[in-house]
């Protein structure tokens, strides 16, 4: 009887999402996979880190990790829930991964952009939790310093 | 804001901040897109398919200027949304009534933007063996471009903020609009806010 209920678990298990296995860092890159899984697209959540800066030993001090890589266009996506403000800081890596990593194809959803494709899915109750700002975010920009230093 | 001197409607004009193209400018670029088409399947019987219910206003308007012999169908398919989530995977919710093996087909859409749709629609007719298999846009968002998909016929590049109009809607609003307009933000944000009624 255990042994059935442990088959059971680990079946449960087999079965779910991706999107449940992984724990994102908002809410907007769980229902951004929800919406890639139900139109049949191939996604991988944070794959690979790029290096962006080094110190002089050689040691990488500022690194990007973009949010998905879509295997079958061959596309990185970078989700940006933050206000246009705070995006700055976002933006400019992105330019740096451009300049460093011009084969690398990614693309940036801005905060409107995010909105717009939720109210496009009419996820509104999702949508307007992109009117304010999310203390989330700044949890975000911790964890990608966090890469740079590892 | 530029007027449409062919339509009046305070009730919805009020929440357009500016007009981005004016009913003249679509007609203009129809006609275009029409003239174009007819030329290039001269002789090929096309077979224009359509995803309802945004693209009815182009399908109609594109069509009258069609000067060959064409047919039209039309197709509806589950996007995502709260519900369809819990449904599993996209899927046709009206197919098409006509065999498409060996026939011209023309895909007409209203807007493109993440490609999401348009790529799952698309596939699932080629595996029908269409002679041959073409897109026609009115409106394209490149930059939100998820699935690269080849546009034989395009119409205008949307700007990067959220349009309403001559199909394109909001809450099912706006679409009757013969324009495209570019929503006031706090209508737009008042909208999103409202509780939806129709779940």
């Amino acid at each position: 009887m255990q042994n059935n209920n442990l088959r059971s678990k680990q079946e449960q298990s087999l079965e779910s999402t991706e999107s449940e296995r992984i724990s994102f860092a908002h809410q907007a890159e769980e229902i951004f996979t929800r919406i890639l899984d139900f139109y049949g697209i191939e996604w991988q959540y944070e794959p690979r880190t790029f290096p962006l800066e080094w110190d002089k030993d050689g040691n990488v001090i500022e690194a990007f990790t973009p949010d998905f890589y879509l295997p079958q266009q061959n596309l990185y996506i970078e989700l940006t829930t933050l206000k246009a403000k705070l995006a700055r800081y976002k933006n400019r890596r992105l330019r740096l991964m451009k300049e460093l990593y011009p084969e690398i194809h990614i693309k940036l959803f801005k905060r409107r952009e995010m909105r717009e494709m939720l109210v496009k899915y009419g996820l509104y109750d999702e949508a307007s939790q992109f009117k304010t700002d999310s203390t989330q975010n700044q949890t975000r920009v911790g964890k990608e310093n966090l890469h740079a230093e590892g | 804001m530029q007027k449409d001197k062919s339509f009046e409607s305070d009730e919805l004009e009020a929440d357009i901040q500016e007009v981005v193209f004016t009913a003249s400018e679509i007609q203009q670029r129809v006609s275009e897109l029409g003239k174009e088409i007819s030329k290039d399947y001269y002789n090929l019987n096309p077979l224009f398919v359509g995803v309802l219910k945004g693209v009815l206003f182009f399908m109609a308007d594109l069509l009258r200027m069609i000067t060959i012999p064409v047919e039209v169908d039309f197709l509806a398919v589950s996007s995502y949304s709260s519900d369809a989530r819990n449904r599993g995977m996209v899927r046709l919710d009206k197919d098409l009534g006509t065999l498409i093996t060996s026939r011209h087909v023309l895909f007409v859409e209203d807007v493109i933007d993440t490609g999401l749709t348009l790529n799952y629609l698309l596939s699932t007719l080629r595996t029908r063996h269409p002679a041959s298999l073409e897109v026609c846009v009115l409106f394209d968002k490149p930059r939100v471009r998820l699935i690269d998909i080849p546009l034989k016929y395009k119409g205008f590049d949307l700007p990067d903020q959220f349009v309403v109009g001559y199909g394109l809607d909001l809450r099912e609003r706006y679409r009757n609009l013969p324009f495209v307009g570019l929503l006031k933000s706090q209508i737009l944000l008042n909208k999103i806010s409202e509780s939806d009624t129709s779940r």
